[in-house]
């Protein structure tokens, strides 16, 4: 549908010497004018100008696309008009609300254009309750909380235990308190690197003794990996001391998952796939020779796995190389999936119900394209996962985290490198629609987010990364 | 008769360099917004009164104005540029009659390349594919000797102390032939730390022992982390068999040289070299051989470098070459294609690239012999070739575009008291036989 239309001013003299004027372009928006989008995402549709030549389309004609106001960014800069003289570009706002412009042109003469406008809608921003700074050691990477306890790993300062509404040292999300801390003992690289846990409620035992320490140490990514699983004893949480460590040759550790029931640790061990380890009894010492189960899904050379996750019975696993896996969880072998993402480097993940959702990293790219993408798999009544979307996220370059709250209402993830890094929460009204509920930008990015339920309310913890790391406390409650 | 506490060729070179002269030095650089940079050179203008009538005192200035046109960039474009690289002040003497020395370097890159200056598979501190600029308190130093000089006594011991190059590794690349920075800049130097020394000359043979900051610099007007000093150390053992033979062998320990509060990798380094250095007659001969070798988190990860170069000049003509097969680590970008994340969010890497260049360049002084200044114009070009190494999710081809690069640099230096200068070089060292001190010299010592 023609919208506007706008006559273009300057003539174009023929080529060869004559004198009689050329017949003059006009260029006139076709469609995409007037949208309303949320800021700092795409408009639905695309924008179109048509220009004609004496009323017919006329092909080959370069439009120059112009954001004009708003600050955002129109793909591609310019464009030809195709047999049917129809040119196009993709317009992602700024990210504040309001009125946004972008000016279409042939050769960039403004006296020869048209102008989209589109409405940005404001995202409404997660609540900021707390921000603790963390010693710059690195910093922080990330959080496991339950029963009102965070566990804070602060990389060489180790673990941070806060009270965040466990009532022991009468701490809230508003006001974490400091309980205790731990360094674990140096992994065999002599890198302290606390990096992941898991604090361990045995059902079979009743003791809330052990908390998991994944150490991260110096790896390659896609090649190589160092670093430790240690156990520390929290039974007495102002006193936590380290009794144990699980180290496996030529690998190092990034996160976990535990069934507690049957008493099994999992771990994603990088460029060594995943490991099982039983966790059952009383752990002390090496408890390397504990290990139930090893599998490379993607083989070796092709798997660097970031994460596992135990849901429904069911083990799946997200490798940076090989894509999203489904295991088995007492063999680890593979099941189902493998393979699926050639285009992405993989990250995190979460499985809720029928859906998982996996995301992507983007350090280095990968065949061109960054980490901005979050996957959405729809599983099948025996748990394969069969890709149904790829949510792009504009502005990032890393889904560093995903998770899904506990009543499957909201998706959160956390993201890095890019103008839009920090925190995005989606809607999951639809589970493979997921519909932007709210977001809060980072400069400095956020590594991980961890929620968790508290007197009722949803927060999110998570990760600034450095040059000034904290432990940051949203409240997600007022997002629906 | 005072001991030289500075060497021979430097007094040598010094009758025919003009005493600094204040009203030179006030039209400097100006326009600063950082304080550092002028501190340093009000320091630089006070210290003359002070040690003047005591013994020797030298200024040093040095620019070059360059322009560079290289493919190396990322998405394999082309990238050309002008700046003003190397821009320095400095001071250098003795006082208490030859038992004390002192050097002050003041950089202005901070100012004249913030971005740093386009250099093939340069990296550190932040920067890669760029050089970083050097902190504007380039050398502060101080040293004390006691023993007798070179040729007349056995002995020497000398305490280094202040702000400078660690005794550790080859010349910096400031001193030598080509003008782009080796690949190997972070594996065959330590540079810009608080570092006390201690030196022991035995006959031809040189020991030192050094602690000093393991932290590098991460902006120009940063100092060192005073409270990391004393993290890290490093010994150098330097025989002269021949006046016109240098040999080297270094070892270091650097506490996270890469994250300045101190939670990254440690590195130890090795490196050995060789450096030749003759009059010839009509000018000098200059080669250098060396290898280096950093492992980090207990040889988790290893870079090694090879690297040779020579010169010869001829009268006015200085032609030169240097080949280099150097690796590095592929650490995170920013969006900024030419900056690295810093600080470390963790101690993985991308990958690890190896450079193997070849450099070939010609440099013609303008000045003629004796005269003060140094004026020499240059062309340098560089062939090579970029490959991974040991796997990892870094795809040369696909960031670079392609595996190959070129560069070419031409421009003119402008410097006074260059001749025979080695930087780096302090207290024993700096008054070692001066036939180790004319690689920047503009006049053949002997004549033909």
């Amino acid at each position: 549908m023609i919208r506007a239309r706008r006559l273009v001013t300057s003539l174009l003299l023929a080529a060869c010497g004559g004198t009689e004027p050329q017949t003059p372009l006009e260029i006139a928006i076709q469609s995409g004018d007037g949208q309303t989008a949320v800021s700092g995402e795409r408009v639905a549709e695309r924008y179109a100008v048509i220009v004609t030549k004496g009323g017919q389309p006329e092909p080959g004609v370069a439009v120059t696309w112009t954001v004009i106001s708003g600050g955002g960014v129109v793909t591609p800069p310019a464009s030809n008009t195709d047999g049917a003289g129809v040119a196009r570009a993709v317009h992602t706002l700024g990210v504040l609300a309001g009125a946004q412009q972008v000016r279409a042109s042939i050769g960039g003469a403004p006296q020869s254009s048209v102008r989209f406008t589109a409405t940005a809608r404001a995202v409404p921003e997660p609540v900021v309750v707390a921000s603790i700074p963390i010693p710059p050691n690195y910093g922080i990477h990330d959080t496991f909380v339950r029963d009102g306890l965070a566990f804070v790993c602060a990389w060489n300062t180790g673990v941070m235990i806060f009270d965040v509404g466990n009532g022991i040292s009468g701490g809230s999300p508003a006001s974490p308190v400091l309980v205790s801390s731990v360094v674990p003992s140096a992994a065999p690289l002599g890198t302290l690197s606390a990096h992941n846990a898991w604090w361990f409620h045995n059902p079979v035992t009743g003791e809330k003794r052990y908390l998991f320490v994944g150490q991260e140490g110096p790896g390659t990514i896609g090649v190589s990996s160092s670093g430790d699983i240690k156990v520390i004893d929290v039974s007495d949480l102002v006193r936590p001391r380290e009794v144990g460590s699980f180290h496996y040759e030529g690998g190092g550790t990034h996160n976990f998952w535990v069934d507690e029931a049957r008493q099994v640790l999992y771990a994603a061990y990088y460029n060594v796939g995943v490991v099982a380890v039983d966790i059952s009894g009383t752990l002390s010492g090496d408890i390397s020779g504990r290990l139930i189960a090893r599998s490379a899904p993607g083989g070796n050379g092709s798997t660097y796995m970031w994460g596992i996750m135990l849901a429904g019975g069911r083990l799946y696993a997200n490798d940076m190389l090989s894509g999203f896996w489904q295991l088995s969880p007492t063999t680890l072998q593979p099941v189902a999936g493998g393979n699926n993402v050639p285009e992405r480097f993989g990250s995190d993940l979460w499985v809720r119900g029928d859906y998982a959702y996996s995301g992507t990293w983007g350090a280095v790219p990968r065949n061109g394209a960054v980490g901005n993408a979050l996957k959405i798999w729809r599983l099948s009544a025996a748990g394969a996962p069969v890709l149904a979307d790829s949510l792009i996220v504009t502005g990032i370059e890393t889904v560093s985290d995903v998770e899904v709250s506990d009543d499957g209402n909201l998706l959160v993830l956390s993201a890095e490198r890019g103008i839009m890094a920090g925190l995005h929460v989606y809607r999951l009204t639809d589970p493979v629609k997921p519909a932007l509920a709210g977001r809060i930008m980072v400069e400095a990015g956020l590594h991980t987010a961890t929620l968790a339920r508290i007197g009722g309310k949803l927060y999110a913890f998570a990760a600034r990364n450095p040059r000034d790391p904290a432990l940051i406390i949203y409240d997600l409650s007022g997002l629906r | 008769m005072p001991f030289g506490c500075w060497p021979t060729g430097v007094r040598a070179a010094s009758r025919a360099v003009p005493r600094l002269d204040r009203r030179v030095v006030r039209s400097g650089p100006g326009g600063r917004r950082d304080w550092v940079a002028p501190a340093l050179l009000a320091w630089a203008l006070a210290a003359p009164g002070a040690i003047q009538a005591q013994s020797s005192l030298h200024p040093l200035v040095n620019g070059v104005l360059v322009t560079t046109g290289t493919d190396l960039t990322p998405g394999n474009g082309r990238l050309a540029e002008i700046s003003l690289v190397q821009p320095m002040l400095g001071l250098h003497g003795t006082a208490a009659g030859g038992h004390l020395g002192f050097t002050a370097t003041v950089d202005f890159e901070g100012l004249s390349t913030p971005n740093g200056e386009l250099t093939l598979g340069g990296w550190g501190e932040g920067f890669i594919d760029r050089r970083h600029p050097h902190t504007y308190a380039h050398e502060l130093v101080v040293a004390g000797l006691v023993g007798k000089r070179p040729g007349a006594g056995a002995w020497q011991l000398g305490i280094v102390g202040g702000k400078g190059f660690v005794p550790f590794g080859s010349d910096d690349p400031m001193s030598r032939p080509p003008l782009r920075y080796p690949v190997n800049h972070h594996w065959s130097q330590i540079l810009e730390r608080a570092m006390l020394a201690a030196q022991l000359r035995l006959y031809a043979a040189v020991l030192e022992a050094s602690l000093f900051n393991g932290d590098e610099p991460e902006y120009p007007s940063q100092w060192p982390n005073w409270s990391r000093f004393g993290d890290s150390w490093a010994i150098r053992l330097l025989l002269e068999p021949a006046p016109w033979l240098e040999l080297q062998g270094s070892l270091a320990k650097v506490h996270s040289p890469e994250h300045r509060p101190g939670a990254g990798l440690d590195q130890d380094k090795v490196s050995v070299s060789g450096r030749f250095d003759r009059p010839t007659a009509t000018g000098n001969a200059y080669a250098m051989v060396e290898w280096a070798q950093t492992r980090e988190a207990d040889g988790f990860f290893r870079y090694q470098s090879w690297l040779a170069e020579g010169a010869i000049r001829t009268g006015r003509h200085r032609p030169y070459v240097r080949y280099e097969r150097t690796e590095r680590p592929e650490e995170e970008r920013t969006v900024d294609p030419f900056r690295s994340l810093r600080p470390h969010l963790e101690n993985s890497i991308l990958g690890t690239s190896r450079w193997t260049i070849y450099t070939a360049g010609y440099r013609i002084a303008v000045t003629g012999p004796g005269s003060g200044a140094v004026v020499e114009a240059f062309a340098e070009t560089s062939r090579g070739r970029i490959a991974k190494i040991g796997g990892g999710v870094f795809e040369v081809d696909s960031y670079y575009g392609e595996d190959a690069f070129w560069s070419l640099s031409v421009g003119i230096r402008i410097g006074i008291g260059l001749t025979g200068h080695r930087m780096g070089r302090y207290g024993v060292l700096a008054s070692l036989a001066p036939s180790q001190h004319g690689l920047h010299q503009t006049e053949p010592r002997r004549g033909p």
